[in-house]
């Protein structure tokens, strides 16, 4: 009874694999179209060890970097970063890391040369309290400071996690507040403020040695370390192997060390950001100057703490593109000393002195992309001047030969010379477009843009002072794309839209997404963004303008100078927001009283008492290809396809069924809710994916413990309401609505479609899932059957099976997992059996579907050779046979 | 025009059939008012008010005052204009609790139908009201239209409740006794085949009858030839 269903599913897998999968990815195909670029994200702690620089990240990665060539040589993924946090980084022959939540914190340790976990403590803490950690002699010290009260310090053997005994509670009323405070190795340091923030004068330094258990608390006056001086006082932690701290006055630093419970304060030049290091018992500081040598932007300089004399002072090669760098670790062998910087676009480089050679970059900002477009690349200067050959303006005959016979005389010498006049670059539109341009805009406020092909950077463009917009709770940017690369001589333009850091307001960046070329750079904008919307008209110019509404209704529009046409068609241009605080949407429609555009409400949905999770629009460039759904009696069942529709989520909490989730369809022109439906102990994450006249979401079953997926359909049925255009003002009927649940063995984390040129191929669905993979299904297995409809192999319908099967080789990124996949984008190639798939999260993958199978392209290993013998030899046989019945007739006649 | 509102009625009665899963019933009032100026300034006239009994059933009374000669003609010169009427829905649940929502439609629209619409009111699961939206029925759009005045006095609004459905989950249980058919016929003995002859073997057959059409074809030349 039991065997049964295993047995009978597992037919229906082989069976559906083989009408389904017969062509999964190839041994050989590995690598041939897609990549995959790891990054660990922005770096936090790192060491330089042994040729490997261990380093833990803000992402809670644990990785290991070749020194030679910046590859990662192992990586370990540890806890969601909104959740714990990697507080230590320790290597003593194995490497020892602690992740902090509120509630517990883990210490491990792990293999250093394959990165394997060795040993796991968790230890938990009853009291949610910050808490600090350091590491002597083979012994962690946790401090937890109680402010006014104070310190309990706990110590552990690094080896084996046990505690050397209990809790010491050591009485520190000095402790006035623990942001003020540090650990720096068995040192606990405080400041006192006086009694304003500017009076640092009547402050003092408390500190105390955490492990004599009969020592006493010391107290510094700091007007006597710091000497006369006017400002706020700041104590900053300093990198270094001994007890030490730097106190910044004014942006002046002065390094503080303890030396044998004796504070000796040094004044240095520039060290606000020194790193120290002992080298042959010596210390050594390392700072970072601007330097004057107009070449090289960046100076090393090394410094003898004693003497304070220059060792040396270097100056590096540093790529004018990146941001302000830091020092992140040291390591000093001989005459070779190793830097590894971290700069403020998230970029970790590796120097070598004394040369001062930047050995390698790693570009960690694509670890957190927050935008994404792909940009078709413009025609070679030869297709370039073919296509001018035929676009002159005057209507003259003698003109427009001459500028034949020149243009074409050009077109020869380019043929003949070869390709110096094709694009420098390479980056070329291909027949099939295949060859595209990832833009990516990244948290870090840096945009690259990627060669589909290979994966390389082919240009990057820092925003200083630059974040996401928050939205949904996700961290997103805003891209458009105004005009694409078809109409030169005018080159492609993009606009993205994000916020200031400092001030919250708009950010407009307009550039050319194909060389990276921004006429007025980064522009910040004096409004607050509440929605922005890419218009569908081009002006002369071709270009498409940008609507941008601020937080108080004023609209904008980019460029300037296509207003006028806007103005013409803004009658009939339909926004909405959502207000995720107040839980509404509302629709607007805009007119325009010159000189200004106003907005009127045009519709409201209030969802109070619950909260939207997810919204989900159609792809803007999808097109529907088939208007309907052929039965089995020859009938048509048409399609509601709907382009302004909006599919929200919402979750409630409710008494009685814990949470419930809400499905709304909703039309964005008039704000009428076809479709309302809820699914009750539900829980997110939920996952919306809208497409032709489907939806997809995912949810968690509370009640069974699962996650589900539903599709829903919807259906105008057996007449077409509106053969030409549609419009949601004009309603006949409402929407058939055709629903099925299936259970997913699986968590995703992200849902999306695939998109092709023409939509004429079928539709697959992309999951995204926690394990890294990214799993291609067709869409006719998430279809809704009809009750009343036999379902078989000649309907082209699979049977129904609640449970969705994930067969491995379904997965599109076969052993490459990804971490945290956080997007999938996908784009059409100009082949229409051919979409282009960007995965993103902590790291990113490239690769091509063909859901629909190659059906426009000739197979790889397709014989030329046979197919022109095989033409030659028919063509030979007919002759000669032609030949030959001419003769026999004339001999017939002859008879 | 009559076939759709037909069609809408049944799709309306179908909601009704369906309309069980609300928890509690619940009742509310609505009060309608419009605004037939530009529409840049709203200036909301009262149009009428509409009771709902049991929004379970969906039962509804409707109220609305006749247009005056002067609405009649604002009416009018908004769907001449191609502008849009909206309509502001301001409802009071039987808990006191009170909502307002707005509503656009094209006048012309409306002014084609003779001012017949229907008001969509939207339940969430628990019966809260979360929207409520004016429709014209119609399969097209116009862009601006006269209508004459004695065609634009009483509105014939119907309203229709529409609730949450409850979302379907996976069908385990017929999936299992599928399964357990099979198992049992298959225990049984092969699936009795109940095709007849000719579907059964056409795939042996077809060939067989063209090969001997083509002997056949052939074999009458031979003596001729001969």
């Amino acid at each position: 009874m039991k065997m049964t269903p295993q047995i009978v599913f597992g037919v229906q897998i082989i069976l559906f694999l083989c009408t389904h999968y017969s062509s999964a990815l190839y041994e050989d195909q590995v690598g041939k179209f897609d990549w995959k670029r790891s990054f660990i994200g922005k770096v936090k702690h790192a060491q330089i060890e042994n040729k490997k620089i261990i380093s833990v990240t803000h992402e809670n990665v644990l990785a290991s970097i070749n020194l030679k060539d910046g590859k990662l040589s192992w990586r370990q993924l540890l806890e969601d970063p909104t959740e714990y946090e990697i507080k230590l980084l320790h290597i003593d022959r194995d490497i020892y890391t602690i992740s902090s939540s509120l509630d517990n914190w883990i210490l491990r340790s792990w293999d250093i040369s394959t990165g394997s976990l060795l040993t796991e403590k968790n230890v938990i803490i009853e009291k949610t309290h910050s808490s600090e950690y350091s590491v002597t002699n083979g012994i962690l010290h946790h401090v937890v400071p109680f402010a006014e009260s104070h310190l309990e310090v706990t110590s552990y053997y690094l080896l084996t996690g046990d505690s050397t005994g209990p809790t010491n509670k050591i009485s520190a009323p000095w402790i006035a507040d623990v942001s003020d405070c540090l650990l720096t190795k068995t040192y606990y340091v405080c400041i006192s403020r006086g009694i304003s923030t500017y009076d640092y004068y009547s402050g003092q330094i408390y500190y105390r040695d955490i492990i004599s258990r009969n020592g006493f608390v010391m107290i510094k006056p700091i007007h006597t370390l710091l000497g006369e001086g006017l400002g706020t006082v700041e104590m900053r932690t300093f990198n270094a192997d001994v007890p030490g701290f730097l106190l910044v006055l004014n942006n002046v630093a002065k390094l503080v060390l303890i030396e044998k419970d004796i504070l000796v304060a040094k004044s240095m030049d520039n060290i606000q950001s020194a790193v120290g290091i002992k080298n042959e018992d010596k210390l050594v500081l390392y700072k970072l100057e601007a330097s004057d040598n107009p070449d090289k932007l960046i100076r090393v300089v090394g410094m003898d703490y004693l003497s304070g004399s220059n060792l040396r002072s270097v100056d590096i090669d540093y790529p004018i593109g990146l941001g302000t760098p830091r020092i992140m670790a040291i390591s000093i062998k001989g005459s070779i000393t190793d830097l590894l910087l971290t700069t403020t676009d998230d970029a970790v480089l590796f120097v070598r002195l004394p040369e001062g050679k930047i050995l390698w970059t790693r570009e960690e900002a694509l670890s957190a992309i927050v935008a994404t477009e792909f940009v078709e690349l413009p025609v070679s200067e030869l297709d370039a001047s073919i296509e001018n050959e035929f676009k002159t303006s005057s209507s003259d005959i003698v003109s427009m030969f001459t500028h034949r016979l020149t243009s074409q005389a050009k077109q020869l010498s380019n043929f003949i010379l070869g390709s110096q006049l094709l694009s420098n670059s390479g980056l070329v539109r291909d027949e099939f477009g295949l060859h595209k341009l990832i833009v990516a805009a990244t948290r870090a406020g840096k945009v690259f843009a990627l060669d589909t092909l290979t994966g390389s950077i082919a240009w990057s463009y820092r925003m200083p002072n630059v974040k996401p917009i928050k939205m949904l709770g996700e961290e997103k940017m805003i891209l458009f794309m105004q005009r694409s690369a078809r109409y030169l001589p005018l080159p492609a333009q993009c606009l993205l839209l994000a916020e200031d850091s400092n001030s919250g307001n708009t950010v407009l960046f307009q550039f050319d997404p194909i060389t990276g070329y921004s006429q007025k750079g980064v522009e910040r904008l004096n409004y607050k963004i509440a929605q922005a919307m890419l218009l569908p008209h081009e002006d002369e110019t071709n270009t498409k303008a940008v609507l941008v509404l601020s937080s108080t209704n004023q609209v904008y529009i980019y460029p300037s100078s296509s207003e006028p046409l806007v103005k013409k068609s803004i009658s009939k241009t339909y926004l909405y927001l959502v207000n995720t605080q107040s839980s509404t949407l509302r629709g607007f429609n805009f007119h325009h009283t010159d000189p200004d555009f106003s907005l009127t409400p045009a519709w409201d949905v209030n969802l109070k008492g619950s909260k939207i999770v997810a919204l989900s629009t159609r792809h803007p460039n999808e097109r529907v290809h088939s208007q309907g759904r052929v039965l089995p009696d020859r009938s048509v069942y048409y399609k509601y396809v709907n382009p302004n529709l909006v599919a929200v989520a919402t979750l409630s909490d409710d008494p009685l069924h814990k949470n419930v989730l809400s499905i709304y369809l909703i039309d964005g022109v008039t704000g009428l809710v076809l479709y309302a439906t809820s699914h009750k102990r539900a829980k997110g994450p939920v996952h919306l994916v809208h497409s032709e006249n489907w939806l997809v979401y995912s949810y968690f079953n509370e009640r069974f413990r699962r996650t589900e997926v539903v599709s829903a359909e919807l259906y105008e049925g057996h007449i077409l309401s509106n053969s030409s255009v549609f419009s949601s003002h004009a309603v006949s009927l409402l929407p058939h609505v055709q629903t099925q649940s299936y259970i997913l063995p699986a968590t995703p984390s992200k849902l999306a479609v695939t998109l092709t040129e023409k939509g004429i191929t079928n539709k697959f669905l992309l999951l995204g899932l926690t394990n890294g993979a990214v799993v291609e299904l067709p869409w006719l297995f998430f279809q809704p059957r009809f009750n009343d409809i036999p379902c078989g192999p000649e309907e082209s319908c699979m049977p129904y099976m609640p449970e969705v099967p994930l067969p491995s080789e379904a997965v599109i990124n076969y052993n490459q997992s990804i971490g945290r996949i956080k997007g999938i984008e996908v784009a059409p190639a100009r082949l229409e059996s051919t979409s282009h798939i960007l995965v993103h999260g902590l790291d990113i993958f490239y690769t091509r579907v063909a859901p629909s199978k190659t059906f426009d392209v000739l197979k790889e290993d397709f014989d030329y050779m046979v197919i022109v013998l095989v033409l030659s030899g028919l063509i030979l046989a007919s002759y000669v046979t032609k030949y030959l019945a001419g003769k026999k007739t004339v001999k017939q006649l002859w008879k | 025009m009559l076939s759709l509102i037909k069609i809408i009625s049944v799709l309306s009665s179908l909601v009704l059939i369906l309309a069980s899963n609300l928890e509690h019933d619940g009742s509310a009032t609505i009060r309608l008012q419009h605004s037939l100026t530009l529409d840049r300034n709203q200036q909301w006239v009262e149009r009428g008010n509409i009771s709902i009994y049991s929004l379970r059933l969906g039962q509804a009374v409707v109220k609305q005052n006749p247009l005056t000669p002067q609405e009649q003609k604002q009416l009018q010169d908004l769907a001449v204009s191609n502008k849009l009427y909206q309509v502001r829905s301001v409802v009071t649940t039987d808990e006191g609790s009170e909502r307002s929502f707005i509503s656009t439609v094209k006048a012309c629209m409306l002014a084609e139908s003779e001012l017949d619409d229907r008001l969509s009111v939207s339940l969430d699961y628990t019966g809260r009201i979360i929207a409520v939206s004016l429709v014209v029925a119609s399969k097209s759009t116009c862009e601006g239209a006269f209508v004459p005045l004695d065609k634009l006095k009483e509105f014939t609004t119907s309203v229709y409740v529409r609730q949450a459905e409850t979302g379907p989950i996976p069908d385990t249980a017929t999936f299992i006794q599928k399964l357990e058919r099979e198992r049992e016929a298959k225990e049984k003995g092969e699936t009795k085949d109940n095709r007849s002859f000719f579907a059964k073997y056409w795939m042996y057959i077809v060939p067989l009858l063209i090969f001997m059409a083509i002997s056949s074809a052939s074999n009458p030349d031979a003596p001729q030839a001969q």
